[in-house]
């Protein structure tokens, strides 16, 4: 899995590649925390490359979630493949998330969610 | 066939992609087989993580079955027994990190319970019917014996 970091204006998008496991969610829970406590208005997580994510991928997710509630940052997600998503429905998640289908649609609509999540 | 891995979460992967592999030539979809290999997945991240408390170099063995209407897989490790009625998952209402790993489980298989007559360590035994060929006591997926 890879990793990496896209600043720009009151904005930051992490690139992540890759299966999202046990193994490699730690590394995308840091970069994800660090963005997330940066102080960054929006935090948007690129998910077109991820291949695979389990409960531990998730798990991250909803951490960031949690942080970018505390820290009043707009949290997003783009370009889920279908597995991802399935199982953020499983998880009864992909409403509490702001989920947008692509990096521009993310750009064009993120300054306008609430900095709260999805709920 | 069987597959014999150390408990470091680096060889998950590997599991998945026997899991993948192998339910598709005994015929499940692309799809279901992605199920299947996350609940594999899901069931070593939980002995690796709570069996094993993340220790790298223990003993982790995946044993798979194909039938004409099911796959049978048993998980075996070497850590402490583990007692079935202290996992369970958490509410989905229930908003926070971690908790799922058991409910994907349940999700993609059709039977998850474990073997009582294993003496050392844990074997985890999980079934799931192909399409259609269910078993006629079999009332959906999800069902969890115990």
């Amino acid at each position: 899995m890879k990793v990496q970091v896209r600043n720009a204006d009151n904005l930051s998008i992490i690139d992540c590649s890759g299966d999202v496991d046990l193994y490699t969610s730690p590394r995308l829970r840091e970069a994800l925390l660090n963005e997330l406590q940066s102080g960054v208005p929006s935090v948007l997580l690129n998910m077109s490359e991820v291949s695979y994510i389990d409960s531990s991928g998730i798990a991250t997710l909803v951490e960031g979630l949690q942080l970018s509630r505390q820290t009043r940052t707009r949290f997003g997600l783009f370009g889920l493949r279908s597995n991802a998503r399935s199982v953020l429905e499983l998880a009864r998640l992909h409403k509490v998330f702001n989920i947008f289908a692509d990096e521009q649609e993310a750009l064009e609509k993120i300054a306008t969610v609430q900095p709260f999540g999805g709920l | 066939m069987r597959i014999a891995i150390s408990s470091h979460p680096s060889l998950l992967h590997i599991l998945r992609g026997v899991v993948r592999w192998r339910v598709q030539e005994a015929g499940f979809s692309p799809s279901d087989a992605e199920g299947l290999a996350m609940a594999i997945d899901e069931a070593a991240t939980n002995v690796i993580r709570h069996t094993y408390s993340n220790r790298p170099d223990a003993k982790l063995s995946l044993d798979i079955q194909t039938f004409p209407d099911r796959v049978e897989f048993a998980l075996e490790d070497a850590g402490p027994k583990v007692r079935a009625e202290d996992i369970r998952p958490r509410p989905l209402d229930d908003l926070r990190p971690g908790g799922l790993g058991t409910y994907f489980i349940n999700c993609f298989m059709d039977e998850a319970y474990y073997d009582e007559n294993f003496a050392e360590g844990n074997r985890l035994r999980l079934l799931k019917y192909l399409p259609g060929k269910g078993s006629p006591n079999h009332e959906g997926p999800s069902q969890e014996r115990r």
